[in-house]
């Protein structure tokens, strides 16, 4: 890869650090050593082809897999704490496919997602809140989150990710399976979170260009391995990458 | 097996040799372990004979028992179909030669062929939910099955003798004339039927989980979607097995009424029955040929060394101990460890196809669920 | 009309204690998806121990709230340390597990107290002569007292699981925990309080079902109220309180009904008939009258 790695570390004060990140399946290794950076209120994409290890490494720091390697968030290590206790520390997990509970409310949903908080008040201006981001979610409060569409459940679920008011959100494919409209909207509102709630985003996806517009830099995976990185303005105006990833 | 290659495993020198020793199907070693094999089980058989008669009972009942765990060993063993209904069939093939034998002076042999085809037919007809539920839910079909029996006993007063039970007189049970014993050596005689029919089950499942059939039943077991996409008829096999699973368990209670000579529904055929051949099942281990073996003898004798405790509630207490340690101790079981002991010192390559059971069951245990974590 | 009526009155009353035990097994499966077949042992060992505080001196109610408490420890320890291990292994090790359970529990009680059957004395007044007349028929006020527990405890499982934190966390585990955990719910923690709930509410079933069955309290006592709790879980559908206590309730009736009206089954096989129609629902609707939850099935 031609791309420069000097200049790829946040501008701003650090929010994730991972060093050497390694994980897998019982006997089989996904990641050989991930390293990546994430500044406060930075929006981080992680592409890569499948089988590269990028959901691995999401679940990985969500708590839902062991590793071995270094995680540090806000300067506490989050390695081998439970998924529960890395809620609490702020990094919340919108996972791939279907994070709802399909037989609960959307309301109940929303309220799944303030868990581990006690503030009443604030978990019911919370839910007031994305209720008005996520208009869809408003209209259909005390139906059931399977009768949803596929677009609507993805952004139930990236709600009840927000409802533990994290400072950093894990997104796992968000576009999956979901008409081109729906991801257009869906990326709004990310790049909206992102920029007025200041929530710094780790999203890897397949559609990378999407994914570009709303990210500041891009980290590539290839086999396990963080292979390159640099500015999504990087990452355009590399040819190979954009042949390899972009498609144009 | 690589060694295979490198050099007859039967021409070194022992001392030089690495584990484990590798025979080739075929070969003159293995023919030498087959008859060796064969000349030690009927050594062991003459010497439980020759042993005196209250010991002779205790090890029918142990060949009794190692049949119908064997039985229930296909269907929840090999196929992952869980059963706590066998009881019934076991209930079922004793009082069919109990109550033809009693009612219609049928010679207790003859009763054998009944007693299984009956139980084969109800096992297929207990197999027809498995074509629709799994799991736990399968289980509590079983259950019923289970519970209902000793009821439908009591229900049917006039041919069972209902709660109060069924005598079979013994003059009913004296050995054949051709086999020169008495009335009184009933015993030694039900002794050797045992052990052939055993060694006859035995050798059927032997072929059976070796042949296309066996390796379908398998594949069900370990997932049953990818089965059926490799074309395994799930319906025919799963009714299939649950049939011959409840023949085989029939064939065992059929033996049990005439070595008893005295069924009630609430003695031996409640579901405190089934318990006892699925402890036997995964502490002798599931999945494997002898593994119902040596159930049979823990199921047998734990309680026989216990009973002076107290009544048997402490071979109640140390069933359920047990149960639970072999789950998470050794969900191999007893002859899962040894089998895998074994195959590190020995093994037949399967050359011919042909080799002796420690060879066999590589996958002698169903697998686990974190094993088919996806990595994406 | 008055025979009607008492045989109606007893129907309900089994039911209900039906519908308690089924109760227990909606609260497991709720929370974590599996039938404890050794549910009933373990009300049975509980009621043991309150029968036991009895026999020394201790007021029934005082020995009902330690069987309580105690079956909310066993349920939770048991959770913890045997099921949770072997649960995400396969259902056929959960199940194994169980099994050893019901047959150590049962032989336990057995072992500490013998298997005589022993006189349970009752919550309520249940002398011959403590009874209403309704329509010429008699209403035992012991009855009455245990159609009021349930309906008091339906209430609170309903206010629990749809009033509460704690149940809307438990709800939420039960359908998808993986999320539940990603969204920093304490899946372990409800798993335990799941069980140690069911083991409450067993408890209590145990306490008030054995004064009025006839058997007493002996090893026999609990197992055919499993075998009827779990049809009436099943009949309701697994997920739905409301569904194990209609079902508990139909089962009850249907019971006594049928083996005061029909002859064929008579009093031998009301088990049986009970299994019919676990089977039956298990193969026509296998989510229940109730239930919402698809079970297992291809």
């Amino acid at each position: 890869m031609t791309l420069p790695t000097a200049e790829t570390r946040p501008t701003v004060e650090t929010l994730l650090t991972v060093e050497g990140l390694a994980a897998g399946y019982g006997q089989a290794r996904v990641l050989h050593g991930v390293d990546l950076e994430i500044g406060k209120g930075e929006a981080v994409v992680v592409l890569g082809a499948n089988g590269a290890g990028k959901t691995t490494t999401m679940r990985a720091l969500a708590g839902l897999l062991p590793y071995t390697g270094r995680v540090g968030f806000e300067g506490q290590a989050l390695g081998g704490l439970r998924p529960d206790a890395i809620v609490s520390r702020g990094v919340s997990l919108v996972p791939q496919g279907r994070g709802t509970f399909s037989h609960l409310t959307v309301l109940e949903n929303l309220h799944v997602g303030a868990a581990m908080r006690r503030d009443k008040d604030g978990i019911r201006e919370d839910v007031e809140r994305w209720c008005s981001v996520f208009p869809v979610l408003a209209e259909r409060s005390r139906q059931a989150a399977g009768t949803l569409s596929g677009g609507e459940q993805q952004m139930l679920a990236v709600a009840r990710a927000l409802m533990s008011r994290p400072r950093l959100l894990l997104c796992d494919e968000p576009s999956l399976g979901l008409a081109p409209r729906v991801v257009a909207g869906l990326f709004e509102v990310l790049a909206r979170v992102n920029r007025e709630e200041g929530v710094a985003l780790l999203i890897v996806e397949q559609n990378a260009e999407l994914a570009l517009s709303i990210a500041h830099r891009v980290y590539l995976l290839e086999v396990g391995r963080v292979v390159a990185s640099g500015t999504a303005d990087d990452f355009r105006g590399d040819e190979t990458i954009r042949r390899a990833y972009l498609g144009y | 097996m690589t060694l295979l290659d490198q050099h007859d495993a039967v021409g070194a020198p022992p001392a030089s040799r690495r584990l484990p020793i590798v025979i080739r199907g075929g070969s003159g070693a293995h023919r030498a372990l087959q008859v060796a094999l064969v000349v030690v089980v009927a050594l062991v058989l003459f010497a439980g004979a020759s042993a005196e008669p209250f010991r002779v009972g205790q090890l029918t009942s142990v060949l009794i028992f190692a049949i119908a765990i064997s039985g229930l060993n296909l269907a929840t063993g090999y196929t992952g179909l869980l059963s706590i209904g066998h009881s019934a069939f076991f209930g079922l093939g004793a009082y069919t030669t109990g109550v033809l034998v009693v009612s219609y002076g049928a010679a207790p042999m003859s009763t054998i062929p009944v007693a299984v085809l009956l139980c084969f037919v109800l096992g297929f007809v207990v197999g027809l939910p498995a074509l629709r539920i799994r799991g736990l839910y399968l289980a509590m079909v079983t259950l019923a099955v289970g519970v209902a029996f000793p009821e439908v006993v009591k229900r049917f007063e006039d041919a069972t003798g209902g709660a109060a039970g069924l005598v079979i007189r013994s003059r009913h049970l004296a050995p054949p004339a051709w086999t020169g014993l008495t009335v009184g050596q009933r015993g030694l005689w039900l002794y050797w039927v045992s052990a052939v029919a055993l060694l006859l089950v035995l050798l059927l499942i032997r072929n059976l989980t070796r042949s296309r059939a066996g390796i379908a039943m398998i594949a069900t077991r370990d997932n049953e979607i990818a089965a059926a996409a490799s074309g395994v008829r799930l319906a025919t096999m799963k009714t299939g097995v649950f049939g011959l699973s409840g023949a085989v368990t029939g064939l065992a209670g059929s033996l049990f009424a005439m070595y008893v000579g005295a069924l009630s529904p609430d003695g031996s055929f409640t579901l405190l029955k089934s318990i006892e051949l699925i402890t036997g099942l995964f502490v002798g281990g599931a999945a494997t040929l002898l593994g119902p073996v040596i159930g049979a003898l823990a199921v047998v004798y734990l309680p026989y060394f216990t009973s002076d405790l107290a009544a048997g509630h402490v071979s109640g207490v140390l069933f359920g101990v047990i149960l639970i340690v072999i789950v998470f101790l050794m969900p191999e079981g007893v002859a899962g460890v040894a089998g895998r002991a074994v195959r590190r010192l020995v093994q037949i390559s399967p050359a011919t196809g042909d080799g002796p059971s420690a060879s066999r069951a590589e996958r002698a245990t169903p697998p686990t669920r974190e094993s088919e974590g996806d990595p994406r | 009309m008055d025979i009607f009526l008492e045989r109606l009155f007893d129907g309900l009353t089994n039911g209900a204690v039906y519908a308690i035990m089924a109760l227990a097994l909606v609260v497991v499966f709720r929370s974590t998806g599996t039938i404890n077949f050794a549910q009933g042992e373990m009300a049975l060992f509980t009621t043991y121990i309150a029968w036991w505080l009895t026999t020394i001196g201790v007021p029934l109610w005082a020995g009902t709230v330690a069987a309580a408490g105690v079956g909310f420890l066993l349920g939770a320890v048991v959770e913890r340390t045997l099921i949770r291990p072997v649960r995400r292994r396969s259902d056929m090790a959960t199940l194994i597990v169980a099994l050893g359970l019901f047959t150590a529990f049962n032989a336990l009680a057995g072992l500490l107290w013998n298997s005589e059957t022993k006189p349970m004395p009752s919550l309520f007044p249940s002398g011959l002569k403590d009874y209403l007349s309704v329509g010429g028929a008699r209403l035992y006020i012991d009855a009455l007292g245990v159609w009021l527990v349930v309906i008091a405890l339906i209430g609170a499982v309903f206010l629990l699981f749809n009033r509460t934190r704690l149940g809307l966390h438990m709800r939420a585990v039960a359908g998808n925990p993986e999320s539940a955990a990603l969204s920093g719910v304490r899946t372990g923690r409800i798993l335990m309080l799941g069980w140690g709930l069911a083991g409450i509410v067993g408890s209590l079933a145990g306490v008030l079902v054995t004064p009025l069955s006839p058997q007493q309290l002996s090893l026999q006592t609990m197992f055919p109220i499993l075998i009827y709790a779990s049809a009436a879980a099943l009949f309701g559908g697994l997920d739905s309180p409301m569904g194990a206590v209609v079902g508990g309730l139909v089962i009850g009736v249907l019971e006594a009904l049928i083996t005061g009206y029909v002859e064929f089954i008579g009093g031998t096989l009301p088990q049986t008939a009970a299994l019919v129609v676990i089977v039956l629902i298990l193969l026509l609707r296998p989510t229940g009258l109730f239930g919402t939850r698809q079970m297992e099935r291809l």
